[in-house]
């Protein structure tokens, strides 16, 4: 006890420095949690973006390939589905659902992708949570169109708003279709998914923009009576669900194995996994950083614990005149390094929890990646504890100068 | 008391001139001893020994009818917290702690010596505060920063750390070289009334023959060694 008091008046009385070693781990131990909390909560985004989805069929490419233009708008895919094949492969015994997708528009540099209404019934994402509108409602009409709400947000669009989507990808496509207006009709809620960032058409407008430009676009007709009837002769992907895992395995051998057409199937949640693997090196690279700013600023520590040392021989000497014994010394000196050292965990808990609380919202805006703001998890608790435990046995080596200088010193010092 | 016979001790183990030669010493019960010598006679040296931090050479030491040698480190760490008061030169203060705090120190690492406390006292502080009073430290200075006090003021908190709990033995190593003439003869006027209050042995090293006056025993360490 009087040990627990002398370390705290002590550092209390070398404030300064202490609290700079405090401050030192404390944002170590604050960018090692927060490095390692937008892994963990980029790599759950990033494996949230698509649920419930048993298969992505696409035109026979890549897998990674397929997932990252389908789901995550990145690339594009020179090949369809022919709607036929669309058609036939739907109609399989156990399929539950299927959505087709058709991209390869755009709107200000926003992907443009045109379903159908089973779009906002079956897509999933995160923990199998579907679309949810925000405001309006899902489209009625070929000529309305359903934003994202990052859509909304970047380009201020409301419900009532007309745009204008042009043909191809990138903000300077070289055909607009001002004569096709669309009509904002729907807002969804954020999902920190890249549904967020597109706008959803009705697929048969899509088949006006494209496939049927030489027809539909020199006619010059008024689109806004037009329910949604129609389908374009080929589509970009679909997604399907199926009654039981045992029909997805099947009917993922039939079509790779597919006659008529070259396509592919994949499962999403395997291709997200091999997808991550990839990115995994950035990861380390990341963590590895952490860990080497918490060891600087542990050995900050020990220089700052090994230079107060020489000043403090008279104050261990006046111990030892006392009574103290050499191991109380000693674990007054670890005792010391184990407060700074916590203190350093508890401040940069808070600092961690300061930065997550304010960058949360940009990260999700700017990065997709949604933070979860929760109590610590049993991996960053280990975390803390590891940096805890180094402290401590830092701690030990002044901690063991100071035994040997009590021995040495006995109550007067001589140098 | 202390009992010497046949002391010697060398800083290193193959020195060829031992620094400390004493033939006997003995200093009775409720003595107070002035003990002197130039520098370099080997007084800090003979006040290590008797506090238990080193031990001698060769020869026996006794305090307290305690043969040193024959105790194990931690042993002479426990019977010097628990028998022994120790008075510095100057500075001898921690920081970082109140007066009253620094005087709670000397008994804080010993059992015994915080029995004797609270045989007489209720609490430790309203000991230390009592001794600092005796020894002429105003209540109001008893929980200000220990830096802010005068040389003087800080001697007198020193000396208060020593008393705490009664200890048999008081070594005081050159306690009043930093004060004046008058401060210095006022002090060791407490020391003495404390000590004797106290029924402590004290033994008051100096290199100044000037407070020779006021003990009633003095030991010239050069003679003392030159006795071999």
């Amino acid at each position: 006890m009087i040990l627990f008091k002398l370390a705290y008046k002590s550092l209390l009385n070398r404030r300064a420095s202490v609290l700079l070693t405090l401050l030192t781990i404390a944002i170590s131990v604050m960018l090692l949690l927060s490095i390692e909390r937008v892994r963990v909560d980029a790599k759950s985004s990033f494996s949230n973006t698509i649920s419930g989805t048993d298969l992505i069929v696409g035109a026979r490419t890549g897998d990674i390939q397929l997932l990252l233009s389908s789901v995550f708008r990145i690339g594009h895919t020179n090949n369809g589905v022919s709607w036929q094949s669309y058609q036939y492969i739907t109609k399989q015994r156990g399929v539950k659902w299927s959505i087709p997708i058709s991209l390869g528009d755009s709107h200000k540099g926003q992907a443009v992708l045109g379903t159908t209404l089973d779009y906002f019934k079956h897509y999933r994402f995160a923990k199998k949570q579907p679309l949810a509108f925000e405001q309006g409602l899902a489209f009625a009409s070929i000529n309305e169109v359903v934003i994202g709400s990052e859509v909304a947000k970047k380009l201020a669009y409301k419900i009532g708003d007309e745009i204008v989507i042009s043909h191809g990808m990138g903000n300077t496509s070289f055909h607009h279709h001002d004569d096709n207006p669309f009509k904002v009709v729907g807002i969804l809620k954020p999902t920190g998914t890249p549904v967020d960032k597109t706008l959803h058409v009705p697929l048969a407008a899509i088949e006006l923009i494209h496939g049927g430009a030489d027809n539909a676009h020199d006619d010059h007709h008024d689109h806004s009576n037009h329910a949604l009837v129609g389908h374009p002769q080929q589509i970009t992907a679909f997604l399907m669900g199926f009654d039981s895992p045992l029909y997805t395995l099947q009917v993922r051998r039939n079509i790779n194995q597919y006659k008529k057409e070259p396509l592919l199937a994949i499962m999403p949640t395997v291709t997200l996994k091999e997808l991550w693997e990839m990115l995994a090196i950035v990861e380390k690279i990341l963590l590895l950083f952490s860990f080497v700013v918490v060891i600087i600023s542990l050995l900050g520590m020990l220089t700052t614990l090994l230079a107060n040392l020489n000043q403090r021989r008279r104050e261990l000497a006046i111990l030892r005149s006392v009574g103290a014994r050499p191991w109380q010394l000693f674990s007054l000196i670890s005792m010391e390094s184990l407060l700074t050292t916590f203190l350093g965990c508890l401040v940069g808990c808070i600092l961690f929890y300061a930065l997550m609380g304010t960058t949360a919202g940009y990260l999700q805006s700017q990065a997709g990646v949604s933070i979860n703001i929760s109590v610590l998890s049993d991996y960053e608790l280990t975390l803390i504890g590891v940096i805890m435990a180094a402290g401590f046995v830092i701690g030990l080596i002044p901690a063991t100068r100071a035994y040997f200088y009590s021995l040495s010193d006995g109550m007067s010092i001589k140098i | 008391m202390i009992n010497l016979e046949n002391v010697s001790f060398k800083w290193q183990k193959n020195a060829a001139i031992p620094t400390l030669v004493i033939k006997q010493l003995i200093i009775n019960n409720g003595e107070h001893v002035f003990l002197h010598g130039p520098s370099g006679s080997g007084k800090s040296t003979l006040l290590a020994l008797l506090a238990g931090i080193n031990i001698t050479t060769s020869g026996q030491l006794c305090v307290l009818n305690q043969d040193l040698n024959a105790l194990t480190n931690a042993q002479r760490d426990a019977f010097r917290a628990d028998h022994i008061g120790i008075i510095f030169q100057n500075f001898n203060l921690l920081p970082y702690l109140t007066p009253l705090e620094n005087v709670c120190l000397g008994c804080q690492f010993s059992k015994k010596r915080q029995q004797h406390v609270f045989s007489q006292a209720n609490d430790l502080v309203s000991e230390a505060a009592r001794l600092l009073n005796a020894l002429g430290l105003e209540s109001h200075l008893h929980n200000q920063n220990v830096a802010t006090l005068s040389i003087g003021q800080q001697q007198r908190v020193a000396a208060a750390r020593a008393f705490i709990g009664s200890p048999e033995l008081i070594i005081a190593d050159e306690p009043t070289s930093a004060l004046d003439t008058q401060n210095r003869e006022s002090f060791i006027k407490l020391l003495f009334e404390q000590a004797k209050k106290n029924n402590s042995t004290l033994v008051f090293v100096s290199h100044d023959e000037t407070l020779k006056p006021l003990f009633s025993r003095t030991i010239d360490l050069v003679n003392l060694q030159g006795d071999v």
